[in-house]
């Protein structure tokens, strides 16, 4: 399994082009929302964040969402309908396996995708945080980015290639937007703010903003994170299952 | 041992039955031939002792295990009619990596030449011929040593000099005493590679034997002419004929030896018009091997 991980890992790597964008695009929204609003006294949302720190947690998680749902869902549906997978099956490798692997592998993507957004606000917006904050927030957030590779490789195992790609974006601009990856929860209407409260993506920010602030986060956000992906991962092998085996 | 045995395995996808009974158990050591027309149900019972598909009824043992268990083991590997190599990784890496899967796998080398590989091993997989991804394929199916190698219509995208080549490979590693199944729709390719031919039309097993035994069944020939409505009594006696096929006013006699058996027609005394001689014309044959049960 170890093999394989490393296998899938470096084949990630290898589409330069797909790399490139994943980790391009949220710098380049962090850039323009920083300078654009991140200039602004004051804190943000009652984080205790000032503007241009709160947007680096936002746009980092904003990133490693991203880099977690695009690396898996439609690569996995791809592979099921070409038939690698199918090869896979016939080997000793266990089908969950197969999910356990591309599921740790896309966080593996998710992990450069935080720490350029952070790179890009030390050396252009003068973000100071300690070492060990940047350490709790860098190493919570990468963590917190598992229920997102679980639901794209929920995503992979349940639709089509073609479907795929749509979906996924779907998935990607809804938990970001009503997560409050965007724009602050407050700003939502108020039925949206209750959903935005158990989504994963806004939980998952909220770690990263009160590490970044110096404080322990709260178990729940931690519990609700677990808790998706406990129950994304428990679909995505059983759909996974289902989609490879014909009954 | 057994290292297939199929017991009253029948397989359905809502009302169109793939499979409809199959008996059948193929000793180790053997290399067995599955060999139909299109849609005759191979690939839906390759499928089935892969464990890839779940039969509708009856079981499956491979090895005394279930499908699922011998693949588990490693003891079992697959050439699929439609397995494409992941993009973005040489055919070294590819194979090295399902290599890695198995429990007692072959040397690298020694697989990357019995699949005649080496001079690829640097390629991107995704960036090959169909032949020479065939043989990716197939290095990858036997990279894990396995005790039984399945393959399904494995030569589909190979010119005819790849195919020679694929099937002595296949021999040498058949040669180590391990057992191949390999599904085709081509006659030749049975009778050169195969021990024992399982000819399958319609979801069932219609002739099992040598490939001598089949070959005298199915003719390598079909000699077509208008009978009209003159008896057709005797002509199965006719030399080399194997089989007889009347449809309407047409007869078709399927022979190992066309040359005898025209001559023996015209000595019947029989009114013979539009007389017309073919190779063997393997899906007609399986039809008349299907009507005679």
């Amino acid at each position: 399994m170890l093999r394989y991980l490393g296998v899938e890992i470096r084949r990630m790597f290898r589409d330069r082009r797909f790399v490139f964008f994943t980790m391009a695009i949220p710098v380049v929204f962090y850039l323009l929302w920083s300078n654009t609003f991140g200039k602004g006294p004051g804190t943000v949302g009652g984080t205790g964040l000032d503007a241009r720190t709160y947007l680096l947690v936002s746009m980092a998680s904003f990133g490693a969402v991203g880099a977690a749902l695009t690396t898996t869902g439609a690569r996995l549906a791809g592979e099921r309908q070409s038939g690698w997978l199918r090869q896979l099956q016939v080997t000793p490798l266990r089908p969950w396996a197969v999910i356990v692997v591309k599921t740790l592998a896309s966080m593996f993507l998710a992990l450069p995708a935080i720490i350029l957004v952070g790179l890009a606000g030390v050396l252009t917006q003068h973000v100071h945080l300690s070492p060990g904050e940047w350490a709790a927030m860098i190493g919570l957030m990468w963590l917190g980015t598992l229920p997102f590779a679980a639901l794209g490789t929920l995503i992979g195992s349940l639709v089509g290639a073609d479907a795929a790609h749509p979906v996924t974006l779907a998935c990607y601009f809804g938990l970001s937007i009503l997560g409050g990856l965007w724009m602050p929860v407050d700003s939502l209407p108020t039925a949206l703010r209750t959903v935005s409260h158990w989504l994963p993506s806004n939980r998952f920010a909220r770690l990263g903003w009160s590490a970044a602030g110096g404080h322990v986060p709260a178990a729940s956000d931690g519990l609700v994170l677990a808790g998706w992906a406990l129950v994304l991962g428990i679909l995505a092998v059983a759909a996974y299952r289902r989609a490879t085996v014909r009954s | 041992m057994n290292a297939i045995a199929f017991t009253g395995v029948a397989k359905s996808y809502g009302s169109v039955r793939a499979v409809e009974e199959l008996d059948l158990t193929i000793d180790a050591g053997s290399t067995v031939a599955l060999l139909g027309p299109n849609g005759a149900g191979k690939s839906t019972s390759i499928g089935m002792l892969l464990g890839l598909t779940r039969p509708s009824a009856g079981e499956i043992r491979v090895f005394g295990d279930t499908p699922d268990a011998a693949v588990k083991q490693g003891r079992v590997g697959a050439m699929l009619q439609d397995g494409a190599l992941v993009p973005g990784m040489t055919v070294r890496e590819v194979v090295s990596f399902v290599r890695g899967l198995y429990p007692d796998p072959m040397p690298l080398e020694e697989i990357l030449t019995l699949a005649n590989l080496t001079d690829l091993a640097g390629r991107r997989a995704d960036r090959l011929s169909g032949g020479q991804a065939q043989r990716v394929r197939f290095a990858t199916a036997i990279a894990g040593a396995p005790r039984l190698l399945v393959l399904d219509e494995p030569t589909a995208a190979m010119d005819v000099e790849s195919r020679r080549s694929f099937w002595a490979r296949m021999r040498e590693y058949a040669a180590s005493g391990r057992t191949v199944l390999f599904a085709t729709h081509y006659l030749e390719e049975a009778d050169e590679n195969a021990d024992r031919v399982i000819v399958i039309a319609r979801g069932r097993v219609v002739a099992d034997g040598t490939p001598q035994e089949i070959k005298a069944a199915v003719g390598t020939g079909t000699v077509r002419f208008t009978i009209g409505d003159q008896p057709t009594a005797g002509l199965d006696a006719l030399p080399g004929v194997g089989a007889v096929d009347v449809r309407g006013s047409t007869a078709r006699l399927h022979t190992t030896d066309p040359d005898a058996t025209v001559r023996a027609l015209y000595a019947t005394g029989l009114r013979v018009a539009d007389l017309e001689v073919k190779g063997a014309d393997l899906e007609d044959a399986f039809l008349s091997l299907t009507h005679d049960r």
